[in-house]
């Protein structure tokens, strides 16, 4: 199995401003014909590694060899140049643009003028999807084609410039279980045909599954490399945590109240009159933990939007502790919902404020405390208390309270937004994906306030894209596709198969089961 | 029959400097760049027209000078917004006030004039009579004798049409605004395509000033521009940068435009007419919202 | 706050840096220049009495675009507002009678409704057809200039002028001097006070800021986003409104044309420059009215064009708003250069 190494990252270090050291001294060596899986948690380092290695980023320290040369990528432009390509981890496509549009993007064909040619752009985009077996139709508006085909359009951009090492940041990221099977025949059968590929991930049993060697990365350093073939899962999650880690679930049984929350019949459209909701049926009841899996873009933030008032609904009826909410505004809805969205700096707080102003949030005027000459005036000596019960309370690593948002990490900046919501002391608690992008030990965390809300009788939905933290965490698993709510199922008598099936679109089997 | 005549004529006179600015928008448009400098780049050129022409004894060194001034500001904005990430409001708000400044301080140190600078010296650009065209009976009359510019100004709309849409450069320009991040990870960087269609942006503002000082008049005042360039930012923002519905737009400002000259001579105060440009900018606003809220 | 100051400080003295380059390159002394700039403005008595009443009109615009800037609303109206507003004056001060302790409030009420309506039919236009303000009150701005021509030409002519203006407005309607320096300047510190406190402190200048930083969480938070927007529209009209009536009741006591004309962009211009903020509005908007009063004198002395003083407004701007960013990536690099020491050992 001896093969030459074709890429060689030697004491590499990479500083991001003012103090976060993303990579210290990092040395991996990568061989031509190999897929090779550099695994981490979040936060560990692995994207950003790859990301200076093709120019994106511009590393502090170190050298790389590529091909026995001494390179240095300032452009993605240089590196796809020298035959290496990066699929990254959010979709880089223009929605707008036909699938052939996207793949020559850059590296058009032309005729005299700069006029492109399009039957020869075309033709050679169509050869390029057999030679793989891609099974894409290049004249599709990428806007309208599915997840897992767009990545195989990023995928076929990059050999259509004929790379030959691929780089894929989280591939498996935006797949459904059942999708995964077939990128990994399409890159093991690149690989046979000569790549050389680099695979970035966190879910172990993939990467058992798919690569030849292994790079085990954290906080910023290599932990080792070793052959697929001589690890296990445990030792790999070892290696990634720095401990012991346990797969199993922590949740105690319990017994759930009553109905805390009610979503009966939800429906709503975008602005093409397309339906986004399609009678949605939701209930939690206190102490209960109720998940929402589903393949991204099924109607999870629709859902959110229509909960939290910010999209109208053209149908339904929304209900919190007995309370009629459907056309109540915002603010009404602030009292009994406490809300933790997705995008932290685009929901979830002013990134450009300061963290006393992003904590008072909604408080400075629910909570009469903040108020001055007559609730005209806004006591910034009670908000500064506020901020420092947050950090107490949630362990929040920060300076001082006038301290721009944006300086905290992005672990400590979900703490402040959990606690602000947290301590809005509402029956029902919304999270969207409040672990995305968290390093490991801020999931736990969040993962831990979870089960502590669980035990003190609060009614939680928690939409999450992540399968493991739902069984983990979720009493109950509501699986949506295309805007509908095609299972609702007891994690406890169900399995990441079954959940995957639903995601991508078993419907007719779960009216089956449930209908009896 | 002469009213027509001299209603398309004064509606073609009073697009073309917004239909040649509005072009120009519409490359850094598509481009993805919030320019708003257009006031600036178009005043800034009728005043280098106004001083080649008058130095030079040449109309067209007069144009050739104004595209120059238009394209020095465009390397301003480049620089600050481009290079060193300023922001491109602010960055078009400082340079548009520099090109009024630019331009007051130039009249006066230049000219020795304040308010106004006009003289026999300076070269109008001239009518162009249309070869064949020229010569039949009724279309001779309606396309045929107009300033030069004008024809110029049809050729760029139909040129940018196309290279927007069927060439190389439009397919990574549109990409730019797109997704800038998608066109750079293709490996052209976005910032190179913007620096390209604020220049193309400058040349056609640049060919506007040249219109309003050379040819639509033959002198320069302060401010000459009037609120022009905003207006064509407004069309470029009506019609999402289409080069066609630019066209159509900035020929109903000219009617509009053509309406108050007809109507000078008529019982409505002048300042009211002189209204009609900013109101019509506001009632196509007002129009473009009823439509986009019947659609949705 | 001290990096502002700083790349303030800084960008100033580069822009006139710049501004002497360009002197020189024409063939004037740069330093004689500059020394009657500042004569002219600071240290002549009446200059710096003048500057100060110069300030008034220039700075309230200012804080109109400021508080709007930083609240979201992109309100490039103040020229337009604020000839509304002194039309708003004028007409109470022309026909209105009464004992100056009244007709003075009365007028400054009506500068206040003056500007409000304008930007308000703004604010109205873009809450009923989503009509983006920001073309609309420019628009907006034309149309003001010449409907207040309109007005002072024909229904408000004064027959004895030999250009558009109005009458004078009743004399109870004068603010008058003290030591020299207008009222008129009193009133604008007690609106820029007002600005800073409604801004820094309160608790609606707290969700306007949150509004113009992140509207979608400001409206997740549960502020009243829409209703705030029509708010600081009227408030930031009313500003401008009042700087048009100080300048009628301080200044000429009547309607001249092309009023508004000299101040069409200053306000924006030092908000741009001040990054929206009360207390950076207030001082750009002071150093500003000294350029532009010591630019009179210094034309006199050494025979630079007062328009010079144009050019060297926008290459502030330009500078320090640029400097603002680059600043930034010089304290990120040292940042990261300090770190990479730490860390590499």
């Amino acid at each position: 199995m001896a093969r030459d190494v074709l890429i060689d990252l030697r004491h590499i270090t990479k500083v991001f401003p003012p103090d976060t050291v993303a990579l210290s001294d990092v040395s991996v060596s990568f061989e031509a014909g190999e897929i090779h899986a550099l695994v981490g948690e979040n936060g560990a380092g692995k994207s950003t590694l790859m990301k200076v290695f093709y120019g994106l980023e511009r590393r502090d320290a170190g050298d790389i060899f590529y091909r026995g040369a001494k390179v240095d990528f300032r452009t993605p432009r240089e590196a796809i140049a020298a035959g290496i390509g990066m699929v990254h981890q959010e979709i880089l496509l223009i929605p707008e643009y036909t699938v052939w549009q996207n793949i020559v993007l850059g590296a058009e064909p032309v005729r005299a003028f700069g006029i492109i040619d399009v039957d020869k752009a075309r033709e050679a985009v169509r050869q390029k999807i057999e030679e793989f077996q891609f099974n894409l139709d290049p004249d599709a508006l990428v806007g309208d084609i599915s997840v897992a085909a767009r990545q195989k359009v990023e995928i076929l951009k990059l050999l259509y410039r004929n790379v030959s090492v691929l780089v894929l940041d989280e591939p498996t990221a935006v797949l459904t279980p059942q999708e995964i099977p077939q990128l990994f025949a399409e890159l093991a059968r690149l690989r046979d045909k000569g790549h050389t590929i680099i695979f970035i991930s966190h879910r172990l049993d993939e990467v058992l599954t798919l690569s030849d060697r292994v790079t085990v990365m954290r906080r910023g350093k290599v932990v080792g490399t070793s052959a697929a073939s001589e690890l296990t899962k445990e030792d790999l999650a070892r290696q990634m945590v720095g401990r012991e880690v346990l797969f199993t679930s922590r949740r105690q049984p319990q017994e759930s109240g009553e109905i805390v929350f009610r979503a009966r019949g939800l429906n709503c459209s975008d602005t093409e009159h397309r339906a986004r909701l399609h009678d949605v049926t939701v209930e939690v009841r206190a102490g209960e933990i109720v998940g929402v899996a589903g393949v991204e873009g099924n109607g999870q933030f629709e859902l959110v939007n229509a909960i939290m008032g910010l999209a109208p609904m053209t149908s339904g009826t929304l209900e919190v502790k007995g309370k009629d909410i459907t056309h109540a505004d915002i603010l009404t809805r602030r009292t009994l919902i406490a809300f933790v969205p997705q995008d932290r700096g685009k929901m979830g707080a002013s990134v450009a404020a300061s963290i006393l102003e992003d904590a008072i949030m909604t408080h400075h005027i629910l909570d009469s405390r903040f108020r001055t000459w007559r609730g005209l005036g806004l006591d910034y000596r009670h908000a500064a208390e506020f901020v420092d019960q947050i950090r107490d309370q949630f362990t929040v690593s920060m300076g001082h309270s006038s301290d721009p948002f944006r300086s905290l990490s992005g672990g400590n900046q979900q703490k402040v937004i959990l606690g602000r919501e947290l301590l809005l002391e509402t029956p029902f608690v919304l999270m969207d994906q409040p672990t995305r992008g968290l390093d490991v030990g801020s999931i736990e965390y969040v993962h831990q306030l979870l089960l502590d809300l669980r035990s003190k009788k609060r009614a939680v939905l928690l939409v999450s894209a992540d399968l493991d933290e739902l069984f983990m965490v979720a009493d109950r698993i509501v699986v949506m596709c295309q805007g509908e709510v095609v299972a609702n199922l007891a994690t406890d008598a169900t399995s990441r198969e079954e959940v995957g099936y639903y995601m991508l679109g078993g419907k007719e089997a779960v009216h089956a089961e449930t209908g009896s | 029959m002469n009213i027509l005549f001299g209603l398309v004529s004064a509606m073609l006179v009073g697009a073309t400097p917004i239909l040649l600015a509005a072009i120009g928008g519409t490359f850094t448009f598509y481009a993805g760049i919030f320019n708003i400098a257009m006031e600036g780049m178009m005043l800034v050129g009728a005043f280098c027209a106004v001083l080649g022409s008058f130095f030079l004894h040449s109309w067209l060194l007069g144009i050739l000078c104004a595209v120059a001034g238009a394209l020095i500001m465009a390397g301003i904005f480049i620089l600050f917004a481009v290079r060193l990430h300023t922001d491109e409001f602010l960055t078009g708000i400082a340079l548009n006030l520099f090109a009024v400044g630019l331009t007051t301080f130039l009249l006066r140190d230049i000219f020795h004039v304040k308010g106004a600078f006009t003289n026999a010296g300076i070269r109008a650009i001239p009518a162009v009579k249309l070869p064949l065209i020229d010569g039949i009976p009724f279309l001779g009359k309606l396309l045929s004798g107009y300033n030069a510019i004008i024809y110029v100004a049809i050729l760029v709309t139909v040129l940018s049409a196309f290279v927007i849409f069927r060439t190389r450069f439009g397919l990574r320009l549109r990409g730019a605004g797109y997704n800038a991040a998608c066109l750079s990870s293709s490996g052209v960087p976005a910032s190179t395509i913007r620096i390209w269609s604020l220049i193309v942006c400058a040349i056609c503002c640049g060919l506007a000033g040249a219109y309003l000082s050379l040819g639509y008049v033959r002198l320069f005042a302060e401010n000459m521009s009037a609120g022009r360039g905003w207006i064509s930012l407004a069309a470029v923002i009506l019609v999402s940068g289409n080069p066609w519905g630019i066209a159509v737009i900035s020929l109903l400002f000219g009617f509009f435009d053509g309406l108050t000259v007809f109507l000078q001579g008529s019982r409505i105060p002048t300042q009211f007419t002189a209204m009609i440009p900013y109101v019509a900018t506001l009632v196509s606003l007002y129009l473009y919202s009823v439509r986009k809220r019947r659609q949705a | 706050m001290r990096k502002q100051a700083l790349s303030g400080i800084l960008g100033v003295l580069a822009a006139f840096a710049i501004g002497a380059l360009l002197l020189a390159l024409q063939g004037f002394n740069p330093v004689a220049t500059y020394g009657a700039l500042l004569q002219y403005s600071l240290f002549g008595g009446s200059g710096f009495t003048a500057t100060l009443t110069r300030a008034v009109p220039l700075i309230l615009t200012g804080l109109s675009a400021s508080i709007a800037f930083a609240s979201g609303p992109v309100n490039l109206g103040q020229p337009g507002q604020l000839v509304m507003g002194a039309l708003g004056a004028t007409l109470i001060g022309l026909f209105v009678h009464l004992p100056s302790a009244l007709l003075v409030p009365l007028c400054i009420l009506a500068s206040l409704l003056g500007g409000a309506l304008w930007s308000g039919l703004a604010a109205l236009l873009k809450r009923a057809f989503a009509m983006d303000e920001f073309i609309v009150t420019l628009m907006l701005n034309f149309i003001a200039d010449y409907f207040a021509l309109w007005v002072i030409t024909y229904p408000l002519f004064d027959p004895s002028a030999s250009s558009p203006m109005t009458r004078p407005i009743s004399t109870a309607a004068w603010l008058p001097d003290l030591g020299g320096v207008s009222t008129s300047v009193l009133f604008m510190v007690l609106a820029a006070v007002i600005c800073w406190l409604v801004m820094s402190r309160g608790r609606s200048g707290y969700e306007w800021r949150m509004t113009g930083q992140n509207s979608l969480f400001a409206r997740i938070g549960g502020c009243k986003v829409d209703a705030n927007y029509v708010r600081v529209m009227l408030v930031t009209g009313a500003l401008a409104g009042l700087a048009g009536g100080l300048m009628i009741m301080g200044g000429p006591h009547r309607f001249v044309k092309g009023l508004g004309a000299n101040y069409a962009w200053d306000g924006i211009m030092i908000a741009v420059v001040a990054n929206s903020g009360i207390s950076g509005t207030f001082l750009y908007g002071l150093l500003f009215s000294a350029l532009q009063q010591g630019a009179i004198g210094m034309e006199l002395v050494t025979a630079v064009p007062s328009e010079f003083i144009d050019v060297l407004q926008a290459v502030i701007v330009l500078v320090v708003v640029a400097g603002r960013v680059s600043l930034n990536m010089v304290f990120d690099w040292l940042a990261t250069r300090r770190k990479l020491k730490e860390s590499v050992g």
